[in-house]
């Protein structure tokens, strides 16, 4: 009778299985989502008093001609930074917090698919944070290739 | 007594959907760390070259930690480097679980694993603590604001 032949079962697959949330890597993992959740909560906070700083403080510039146009001008531009930022931050962290709340959860109730739903979760969060990174280099370097050809155009005249 | 065939029934594994999310985790998180060491060395860079200007612009660039200029220049340097010592540690941390985690997975090595999970919650808590000095600083700048109100309202 021919052998049949069993394919072999790759090395990623198997090394999965293997490797196993025991008590310390739980315990590690535990403590990292709570530190990770801290981390949040204080960002969220922060967030908070960043918008009442930005709402209620007032422009320190003041000019009296044309004062009123000037001032409001540094104001608006000022909130609306500040909106944009807090409205990125808030979204970027509220991953990070998905991922202790999942995490804790998973480990405490030894639920494998929680923590997987945690580990997602980060993904998405460094995931995210890197994309933005590559942005802003890209804008770094197109602010540099600007700032030299400005520069060689000043030479020139 | 629990025999290891029981033990091993009672705890976790990482399964297939768990280590391939987990290999995504960790390739973005190298990629964070390196970017990160990059830009720390380029802020040490920038510092060593031209230190003294910008600690001439520091009220103008950074007005809530504007009192260090009166400080001196040698407590200013202290600081800046405990502060690129830290985050420099922050960044080591997370390259250390991008790669002590993916050894764990590649080579079914549990100590490896673990130790990549103690590296992740080093990163964090180091974020931590960087998250309450920040709040601390908002907050400082909270009862500024008030205090500037109460007196020129």
């Amino acid at each position: 009778m021919e052998e049949q032949q069993i394919p072999p079962v790759p090395q990623d697959l198997e090394n999965f299985f293997n490797i196993a949330f025991d008590s310390a890597t739980r315990t590690h993992l535990r403590q990292a989502a709570v530190w990770a959740k801290i981390s949040t909560i204080c960002a969220f906070v922060g967030y908070g008093i960043t918008l009442v700083v930005a709402f209620i403080g007032r422009p320190e510039v003041t000019l009296e001609t044309e004062g009123a146009s000037i001032t409001r001008t540094i104001s608006t531009t000022s909130i609306l930074g500040t909106l944009i930022a807090v409205a990125a931050g808030t979204f970027i962290n509220y991953f990070l917090y998905r991922f202790a709340v999942s995490s804790i959860k998973g480990i405490d109730s030894m639920d494998s698919v929680g923590t997987n739903q945690g580990f997602s979760n980060l993904r998405t969060y460094f995931k995210i944070l890197g994309i933005c990174l590559i942005i802003g280099l890209c804008f770094a370097a197109l602010g540099l290739v600007v700032f030299f050809a400005g520069l060689g155009a000043a030479s020139r005249y | 007594m629990e025999n290891p065939q029981e033990q091993s029934l009672l705890q976790m594994n990482l399964d297939y959907d768990g280590g391939h999310i987990l290999h995504e985790t960790v390739r973005w998180s190298r990629f964070l760390s390196i970017i990160g060491f990059v830009g720390i060395s380029l802020m040490v860079l920038v510092f060593a070259l031209a230190g003294t200007a910008l600690a001439a612009l520091l009220p103008t660039l950074a007005p809530s930690i504007a009192g260090l200029a009166d400080l001196g220049t040698a407590i200013i340097v202290v600081v800046l480097l405990f502060v690129f010592a830290i985050l420099g540690f922050s960044v080591f941390m997370l390259y250390r679980f991008s790669v002590l985690t993916r050894r764990g997975i590649d080579r079914q090595d549990q100590a490896a694993f673990t130790e990549g999970m103690k590296c992740l919650k080093i990163y964090f808590i180091t974020s931590g603590i960087f998250a309450i000095l920040g709040l601390l600083g908002n907050l400082s700048s909270l009862i500024n604001l008030f205090l500037i109100n109460r007196i020129h309202p």
